[in-house]
C-alpha cells in the first residue's frame, strides 16, 4: 500500500520536528553542563558535609559520565518524566509543573494572536484599500510606532491608563480559564494586547503588502468583469490569495511573542511557563530552565509544522 | 520611492538626535547621572528635571541618556558581533556547499527556532549576569540570522558571470567572497543590522528589566525601567516617560532600517519583523 503524498509529507515533517527537538536537547542539556557552578553546592550550599553532596550526586544521577545523563535524561522525558526541581517549589517533578504552567501561556499568547489578527485585519485592509491616503499613512505611522515599543513597557502603560481608570481590567494577578472564563478573558486582556500590539503591527504591514500585491492581478479583474460584487471579490480573490504571506508571517511572529510573553507574564503575575523559567533563572534551577527552554523549542516547532499544513491547505499548487 | 526617501530622512534624523543625545549626555544635563538629591526625591518633570527625579533624587534624563549609551554599546557590539561571525559562518558556508553547509544550516536552523528573548535569556543563566554577558547572548541571538541570510544571498550571487569570471581568473576564495560578494550583500546585511540594533536593545531592556541582565548600579535603560517599576505607584512618570524616549529611538532606528530596505531593494520589503 503507498501513502498518499500528503501524509507522506507530513511523516517526513514529523520526523525532522523530532529530530530537531532531540539536537535542541542535546545542545541545551551541553550548555547547561558548561554552565559555572555546581548544581549540588547551589541547593546544599557551598559548606555541605561531602557525603551529602555525594548523595545529592547519586540521586540526580550527577555522577554518571555525561552520555549517560544525557540518555536518562531523554529516556525519561519519552516516558513524561523530566526530573524534580532543584530549587523552585521544592524538589516538584518538572514535568507537573510544566503541564500546569503551560495552559496559562497557552491561553494568554493565543489571546494575544487572537487581537493581533483581529487589529491587523482591520487595519492592513483599511491600508491597501486606502492606499496612498491620509488613512493608510496613518496606520502605516502606527504599525512602525507598534513594532519600536518594548511589550513590557507598553504593559505598564496600559495598566497605567487603562487599568487604573477602568477598574474592570485588574492590573496584576490573573484568573485562570478553569476558574472563570469571563474572568479570564478580563485579567488576560492587557497583557495579551501589551504582546499584540507589536505583532499586530507586523502583520498588518504583511497583510497590506500582500493585498497590493493581488489586487491588481488579472484574476482579479476577471471577477469584477463577470459582475462579481466588490466584497466577494475581496474575500474570495484577493484576501484569500493574500492570506499564505500573512499566515506564514504569523507563524514566524510566534517565536516573537513567546519572547515577549516572558517578560509580560513577569509584569502581571500571569503564573504561566515564561514566569516560571525566570523564577528558575534566579533559582539556577538547572533542570527547570532545561525543560522550560525546550518547551518553548517544542512550541516554535510544532507551529511551524502547522503553519506549512495552513499553507499547503491555502495553496493549492503547494498541494500537488 | 519618494515614502522611502521620506522615511529615510526621518530615521536618520531621530538616529542622529537620538546619537547626539546619547554621545553628548554628560553636556547637555548640568546633573551627573549618579548625582543623589535627598531633598527632590520622585518629584514630578519641571523646568529644572525635564523627566523628574527618581527614588534618590537622581535626574531621570541624565540617567537615560547614560543609559542610553550604555545600552546602545551592548546593542551594538552584540549585533555587530553576531553580524561578523554570522556573516563569515554563512558565506563560508554557501561557498564550501555539501556537508559543511549542510550542518551549518542546520545548525542555526536549531538556533533560530528558539525564540530569541528565551535563547538570550537561557544564555544568561549560562554565561553568568552582567554587562559582557548580554553582548555574547545578543551575539549569539544574532549570529544564526545573520548565518542564514548571509548563506542565502550568497547562493544567490554565487553563479553570477562577475563572480565566475573572477573565478576564472584564479582569484582565491577569500578574495571572491570579500571583494566580489560582500559589497553585493553589504546593504541587506546592513539593513537587518539596523533593525537588529533596535532589538537588541529591546533584549537588553527585557533582560536587566527582569533582573537577569545588566546589574545596578550600571544605569542601563532596562535597569532604569526596573528601577521606575519599583515606584510606578507613587512616580508613574520615570517608567512611562523613560520608556516612550526609549521607543522614539527605537523607531528612529526602525525607520532607517526600512529606509534603507527600500533604498537597497524594493523587493525586499516585505521581510519583516526581528
Amino acid at each position: 500500500m503507498r501513502l498518499p503524498p500528503v501524509l507522506l509529507g507530513l511523516l517526513r515533517r514529523t520526523g525532522i520536528l523530532a529530530l530537531t527537538l532531540l539536537a535542541g536537547a542535546l545542545l541545551v542539556f551541553l550548555a547547561m553542563k558548561a554552565a559555572p557552578g555546581d548544581p549540588a553546592l547551589s541547593v546544599l550550599g557551598e559548606n555541605a558535609r561531602p557525603e551529602l553532596v555525594q548523595a545529592f550526586r547519586r540521586d540526580y544521577g550527577l555522577d554518571l559520565p555525561l552520555w549517560r545523563q544525557f540518555l536518562r535524561w531523554i529516556g525519561g522525558a519519552l516516558h513524561g518524566d523530566l526530573g524534580r526541581t532543584l530549587t523552585i517549589a521544592g524538589g516538584v517533578p518538572v514535568g507537573e509543573l510544566i503541564a500546569t504552567r503551560l495552559p496559562v501561556t497557552a491561553f494568554v499568547g493565543l489571546y494575544a494572536l487572537l487581537l493581533a489578527v483581529i487589529l491587523s485585519l482591520i487595519l492592513g485592509t483599511v491600508a491597501a484599500l486606502q492606499r496612498g491616503r491620509a488613512l493608510d499613512t496613518l496606520t502605516t505611522s502606527l504599525a512602525v510606532l507598534g513594532v519600536s515599543m518594548p511589550d513590557f513597557w507598553l504593559g505598564y502603560v496600559l495598566v497605567f491608563f487603562l487599568a487604573l481608570n477602568l477598574p474592570i481590567f485588574p492590573s496584576y494577578g490573573f484568573v485562570s480559564p478553569a476558574q472563570s472564563i469571563p474572568g479570564a478573558l478580563l485579567s488576560g486582556f492587557l497583557p495579551a494586547l501589551a504582546i499584540a500590539a507589536p505583532m499586530a503591527a507586523v502583520f498588518s504591514r504583511v497583510l497590506r503588502a500582500a493585498l497590493l500585491e493581488v489586487l491588481h492581478r488579472p484574476h482579479v479583474q476577471a471577477a469584477r468583469s463577470l459582475g462579481h460584487g466588490e466584497a466577494f471579490i475581496f474575500l474570495h480573490a484577493v484576501l484569500r490569495n493574500a492570506l499564505i504571506p500573512y499566515v506564514t508571517v504569523i507563524g514566524l511572529q510566534v517565536r516573537y511573542l513567546l519572547g515577549g510573553v516572558v517578560v509580560i507574564e513577569r509584569v502581571f503575575g500571569i503564573p504561566g511557563i515564561g514566569s516560571l523559567m525566570v523564577d528558575a533563572a534566579f533559582g539556577r534551577d538547572y533542570p527547570l530552565i532545561q525543560a522550560c527552554a525546550l518547551t518553548f523549542l517544542a512550541v516554535v516547532l510544532a507551529t511551524n509544522l502547522l503553519v506549512d499544513l495552513v499553507c499547503t491547505r491555502l495553496d493549492p499548487k503547494a498541494r500537488a | 520611492m519618494r515614502r522611502g526617501r521620506a522615511t529615510l530622512r526621518l530615521g536618520l534624523g531621530i538616529t542622529g538626535v537620538v546619537l547626539f543625545g546619547v554621545l553628548a549626555g554628560p553636556f547637555l544635563t548640568p546633573f551627573g547621572p549618579e548625582e543623589m538629591d535627598f531633598l527632590n526625591v520622585l518629584t514630578p518633570p519641571d523646568a529644572m528635571h525635564w523627566l523628574g527625579t527618581d527614588s534618590f533624587g537622581r535626574d531621570v534624563l541624565s540617567r537615560v541618556l547614560s543609559g542610553g549609551r550604555i545600552s546602545l554599546f551592548i546593542s551594538a557590539c552584540g549585533v555587530a558581533a553576531g553580524a561578523v561571525l554570522g556573516t563569515t559562518i554563512g558565506m563560508g558556508a554557501a561557498w564550501r556547499g555539501g556537508a559543511a553547509e549542510a550542518g551549518v544550516m542546520a545548525g542555526s536552523d536549531l538556533l533560530f527556532a528558539f525564540p530569541s528573548f528565551v535563547l538570550a535569556l537561557f544564555l544568561m543563566v549560562v554565561l553568568g549576569f552582567g554587562v559582557q554577558n548580554v553582548i555574547v547572548a545578543i551575539a549569539l541571538t544574532y549570529l544564526p540570522i545573520f548565518a542564514r541570510l548571509s548563506r542565502n544571498l550568497t547562493r544567490t550571487l554565487m553563479h553570477e558571470p562577475f563572480v565566475q569570471a573572477a573565478r576564472l581568473m584564479g582569484q582565491p576564495p577569500r578574495r571572491i567572497l570579500l571583494s566580489e560578494i560582500l559589497p553585493n550583500i553589504l546593504s541587506t546585511l546592513m539593513v537587518q543590522a539596523s533593525i537588529g540594533i533596535a532589538f537588541g536593545i529591546v533584549i537588553e531592556a527585557g533582560l536587566s528589566f527582569l533582573g537577569l541582565g545588566v546589574q545596578p548600579p550600571t544605569p542601563s535603560l532596562g535597569v532604569i525601567l526596573s528601577d521606575g517599576r519599583e515606584y510606578f505607584q507613587r512616580a508613574p512618570w520615570v517608567l512611562t516617560l523613560t520608556g516612550a524616549l526609549v521607543s522614539v529611538a527605537l523607531l528612529g532606528l526602525n525607520l532607517l532600517g526600512d529606509g534603507l530596505r527600500d533604498l537597497a531593494d524594493p523587493r525586499l520589503r516585505r521581510a519583516a519583523g526581528p
